[in-house]
């Protein structure tokens, strides 16, 4: 199993100027940056896939998604551009050889309005049309669609595996699967290892991260029922390590961390892959 | 061998008239109803004659922090009203003999200071110490619940709830966790019960999911012993809310069916099933 950490442990926005982070999260003992693009004008491919060389280290690519980059929108040419900021989230994924795009790339993340079942479902069909185009393109280019389903405080449309299972099914491409994330899972399922298994082969990503976001283990996640679950499904990508710096107010708010959940980032995230690589240990 | 008194929040029970609830939460073997903290649409002499027939009691009042009841605003008369409101629902509460007042400091779903954080956080001291001594002599006690980050950046756990509650240096009352929020928040439910059971004034069980007990996959034992542990002797009052960022919107909208019969019968048998296991080890 290949363990990464996100950028947002450190820095926002990323881009070219903060790869020093690749150094970093590989001296920590990682084999992957996952890169979050919340300004693509910020991320050269160029520069991404020399700093990974350099550090010896492999690259994830995460999308970032406002209100401008909202593939469910009401208006078709809301969605466009949630379509084409994906496509250049691929463009680079290609580039740089992460396998796939992940996120919650369905709609605007803290959109959480109470809908009638008729304009949900409209959105639902919205939401699938848009990124069966994205999905195609990015099978196109060998790259994958990670869907992240988040906890019912930061949207209102995927909340659940099921849900996210049920998006999959109406975008029907084999490249498009689902990133779980424990997090979200602790609010939302009633079981996390019988939602990781109900994804099965979706799963295509994987977040780990404690019940209040700090290092995995120094929570009340049940790491042990996670990890034979994973092995279950026969799960062989990444398992990443996300929280985010409550140093950096726009992202705190954006995510409501209120509190630091470590000493510091470099804590958190050695303390976290420490704790995983023993799970892991344990599982074998 | 402990024996809880169970409650149910009639907040979930939206639109619904409380001699209904009150009924159901009767019929289905509980000894308390949790009332809305809303003294101005609510009759509490009604409230008490119904209770009363019904073999109940009334647990405590979920009081309902909107902007305009912020006791921690910058703004003197927002905090003027916020302390009113507070009194207000301790007279509300002390026509029903209910010996609980929830108080949260900042308006729910506020998630962003409006001042300097030691100017916020004074302003909450006074307002909480000002209404707890009015509702002293009413037998009153307020109890101070921590609500996840989503809900609120002030004060998310027990141990920022204790500080708080310190600080005001009340002794009617104390503090309060809610499972739902605490599964969000702190590393372990059963833990923070235990590092801060002498201060528990009251006790919120939601799974989880926030639906019932039972229908998450929160360990109801471990926590039930903690709180046996640490002497807690107050009401396990549930508080179940639909999954959405708006449970009152998704209440008005409807569809949730499954948190008036089906819950209320459901919460209680399951903390009843878990109350007979630790007997039985004991």
């Amino acid at each position: 199993m290949r363990f990464g950490a996100s950028t947002f442990i450190w820095e926002s926005p990323f881009g070219d100027d903060k790869l020093h982070l690749a150094q970093r999260v590989a001296s920590l003992g990682f084999d992957t940056l996952e890169i979050c693009i919340e300004d693509p004008a910020r991320v050269s491919a160029d520069a991404v896939r020399r700093a990974a060389v350099d550090a010896g280290v492999t690259i994830a690519v995460c999308g970032a998604f406002g209100p401008n980059r909202d593939v469910s929108h009401e208006e078709s040419s809301r969605r466009r551009l949630g379509i084409d900021y994906l496509k250049t989230c691929i463009d680079l994924a290609a580039a740089v050889g992460a396998p796939n795009v992940i996120g919650p790339m369905y709609s605007a993340t803290g959109k959480t309005r109470l809908l009638p079942d008729s304009e949900r479902e409209q959105q639902r069909t919205w939401a699938a049309d848009s990124l069966r185009e994205v999905g195609q393109y990015a099978a196109a280019r060998g790259v994958g669609l990670a869907i992240e389903p988040l906890n019912r405080f930061e949207t209102d449309l995927v909340n659940t595996v099921e849900q996210g299972l049920d998006l999959c099914g109406r975008i029907g491409l084999d490249n498009v699967g689902l990133l779980l994330d424990t997090f979200h899972m602790n609010i939302e399922e009633k079981s996390i290892p019988g939602a990781i298994t109900a994804a099965g082969t979706r799963l295509r990503h994987f977040h780990a991260c404690e019940n209040d976001r700090g290092a995995p283990g120094s929570g009340h996640v049940e790491w042990d029922d996670v990890f034979a679950a994973l092995a279950g499904t026969g799960y062989d990508g990444l398992v990443v390590i996300e929280s985010f710096t409550p140093e950096i107010k726009e992202i705190a708010r954006a995510v409501s961390t209120w509190r630091p959940v470590a000493q510091s980032g470099d804590a958190l995230a050695r303390d976290g892959l420490a704790f995983l690589k023993q799970k892991v240990l344990a599982q074998a | 061998m402990t024996r809880y008194r169970y409650a149910y929040n009639a907040l979930v029970y939206y639109g619904e008239d409380i001699a209904d609830s009150i009924d159901r939460v009767a019929r289905l073997g509980y000894d308390a109803i949790e009332v809305v903290g809303e003294p101005a649409e609510l009759d509490p002499k009604r409230i008490k004659r119904l209770t009363d027939d019904a073999g109940i009691t009334v647990s405590s009042i979920c009081s309902i922090y909107t902007p305009e009841r912020d006791l921690a605003h910058p703004d003197p008369a927002v905090r003027a009203n916020a302390v009113q409101y507070v009194k207000d629902v301790a007279d509300f509460a002390a026509t029903m003999g209910a010996p609980t007042i929830i108080v949260h400091p900042t308006a729910c779903m506020k998630t962003q200071p409006l001042a300097a954080p030691e100017d916020e956080r004074r302003w909450a001291v006074e307002g909480i110490r000002a209404a707890g001594e009015y509702a002293a002599p009413l037998e009153v006690n307020l109890s101070l619940e921590c609500w996840n980050r989503y809900e609120t950046y002030f004060m998310n756990r027990l141990e920022q709830a204790a500080s708080l509650w310190r600080e005001v240096g009340l002794s009617n009352g104390g503090i309060q966790g809610d499972t739902f929020h605490m599964s969000l928040e702190e590393a372990s439910i059963p833990d923070a019960f235990r590092q801060y059971g002498a201060l528990l004034q009251h006790v919120h069980l939601a799974d989880s999911n926030r639906a019932a007990p039972g229908a998450g996959h929160l360990d109801f034992l471990p926590i039930l012993q903690a709180l046996i542990d640490v002497g807690y002797s107050g009401y396990l009052s549930f508080e179940l809310l639909p999954a959405s960022a708006d449970p009152f919107g998704a209440m008005k909208a409807g569809g949730q069916e499954a948190f008036f019969d089906q819950y209320t019968e459901q919460a209680i048998r399951h903390m009843k099933e878990v109350e007979s296991r630790l007997q039985e080890a004991a």
